[in-house]
């Protein structure tokens, strides 16, 4: 083990570092809204608009995320549609994190009492009140520990990135594995910046629990 | 993780999945490709040439800090001086470089790849730009092993799929005692074990172990005589590209002429080789 390894690739790691980073919030927070879209029209009152949702979920979330890039960067360009690399990583991993964001806030929503919906009704809340004051705080806050989960997870498979030519910190590792020809240094840096990362992702889920738990006891 | 690691890795000569993956790619649109563009004029017109590897494969693609460094980077460099454009680079994983040759990402692979008879018939290829043979590392403390004859009874790496693998286990059919060879997705993984002991040498190209062996003296040397047939690596470009290919492989003699490629290979592989100009008949 020869640590100098590390702080030689010190730059070229942390450059990496912080394009999987970004391309993992640009992907959570499209992923989110996708989400929400599809957990609304899961929730929905038209069959139609249920189904599509579970389509959609089924599809993304049944496809290997390695699939889906290769699918968006190689074969769509078969076809004349030339996407470039970065809007095909950060689209694949919207629209895979998407599927399982909107099972996440589907779960939190059906574990709320019915009752609340009811009391709120009897109590004269208009309908947008109901989700904006009752049922929406409450959905958010069981998500949180799931949906810190599910970024947590992204983050790491955003190493997939590579394959559409992005330099992304697991890339970056291996190739200065191959150039040193020092694996388990090249290896070891990578790892601890995906593990600092990861500890302030689950640092900040915690503040937001503390939060919305306050939010609660009021 | 461990799709990663398996596809991510599998490199140069791992053609195999890659034939399979585009053929049946382009089997299923062929009819929808747009099929006739001349790539050469394209380059011209646009004054760059758009050129993919993997930038893992020392000492032909590294990529130092995110500098792209090595002889593929150098000789391409060269060609694109001769054909008047600029060059560009893109570091893809082995296993999308052919794919994203055929859905047209980029202009011309420049990893290189051993000329096979199989892989002739879906690619076309470049004149050779250095020696491909078949050669044995091991650590340099082991004193057991001074030729390649020495491995028999011995544990040998090398990476899956490889023509390197393959002439090694002909080789190790030949020996009196067998030979147990461990198969690697990555290069890199089989030199790993060697350094750990796992195995007692590893199988590669010649140029590929001297310079891997040159930047870890303390831990690796090269068994001289390479045991394999004589084979060379190439450039790929997509069989419809003749007129790409034919101006690549005039630069490239043309750059063989004037001592260029001599400064290259003296700089990457400490001496000079010599090449064939045309591309010759693969023997495996």
């Amino acid at each position: 083990m020869r640590p100098q390894v590390i702080f030689h690739s010190f730059g070229y790691l942390t450059q990496s570092a912080g394009t999987t980073l970004a391309l993992s919030l640009a992907g959570i927070a499209l992923g989110f809204l996708i989400g929400a879209a599809v957990c609304a029209a899961r929730l929905s009152r038209q069959a139609w608009l249920r189904r599509l949702g579970g389509a959609y979920v089924s599809v993304f979330r049944g496809v290997p995320l390695l699939v889906l890039l290769l699918f968006i960067y190689y074969f769509l360009a078969e076809y004349g549609l030339d996407i470039p690399a970065l809007v095909a990583a950060v689209g694949g991993l919207a629209l895979s994190s998407g599927a399982y964001q909107a099972e996440i806030l589907r779960g939190a929503f059906n574990a709320l009492p019915r009752g609340q919906a009811e009391a709120a009704v009897a109590l004269g809340f208009p309908g947008i009140e109901i989700w904006r004051r009752v049922l929406l705080p409450q959905a958010l806050r069981i998500s949180i520990p799931p949906l810190i989960n599910e970024f947590i997870l992204l983050l790491k498979a955003s190493s997939l990135v590579s394959v559409v030519g992005i330099a992304e910190l697991t890339r970056v590792s291996m190739n200065i594995a191959s150039s040193t020809y020092r694996p388990l240094e090249a290896y070891v840096g990578g790892g601890l910046f995906y593990l600092a990362i990861n500890l302030c992702l689950a640092g900040f889920g915690a503040i937001a629990e503390r939060r919305l738990a306050a939010g609660a006891a009021r | 993780m461990k799709t990663i690691e398996t596809i991510g890795l599998t490199r140069r000569e791992a053609l195999k999945t890659g034939l399979a993956a585009t053929a049946a790619v382009g089997g299923l649109l062929g009819a929808g490709r747009a099929a006739w563009a001349d790539t050469l004029a394209d380059i011209k017109s646009r004054g760059e040439l758009v050129a993919a590897t993997e930038m893992q494969f020392p000492p032909f693609d590294i990529s130092d800090n995110g500098v792209y460094k090595g002889v593929d980077r150098e000789l391409i460099d060269a060609v694109g001086k001769e054909l008047g454009v600029k060059v560009s680079y893109l570091d893809l994983p082995w296993t999308s470089v052919l794919p994203g040759l055929e859905a047209k990402k980029f202009d011309l692979c420049i990893a290189p790849v051993t000329i096979t008879k199989e892989r002739l018939k879906r690619y076309a290829f470049s004149v050779p730009i250095a020696d491909a043979t078949a050669a044995l590392m091991k650590r340099a403390d082991d004193k057991s092993i001074a030729k390649p004859e020495d491995i028999a009874g011995k544990t040998v790496g090398g990476q899956k799929g490889t023509s390197q693998l393959e002439q090694l286990k002909a080789f190790a059919a030949k020996l009196p005692k067998p030979v147990e060879v461990k198969e690697y997705v990555d290069n890199n993984e089989s030199y790993a074990d060697l350094a750990a002991g796992r195995i007692d040498a590893s199988v590669n190209s010649l140029p590929n172990l001297a310079y891997a062996a040159a930047q870890r003296s303390d831990a690796f040397a090269v068994v001289l005589p390479p045991f394999g047939q004589p084979t060379y690596f190439s450039w790929v470009g997509r069989l419809d590209d003749k007129s790409l290919l034919d101006a690549i492989n005039a630069a490239i003699v043309k750059l063989d002429g004037d001592g260029t490629m001599a400064a290259i290979q003296k700089k990457w592989f400490g001496q000079t080789m010599d090449l064939p100009t045309t591309v010759p008949e693969p023997t495996i």
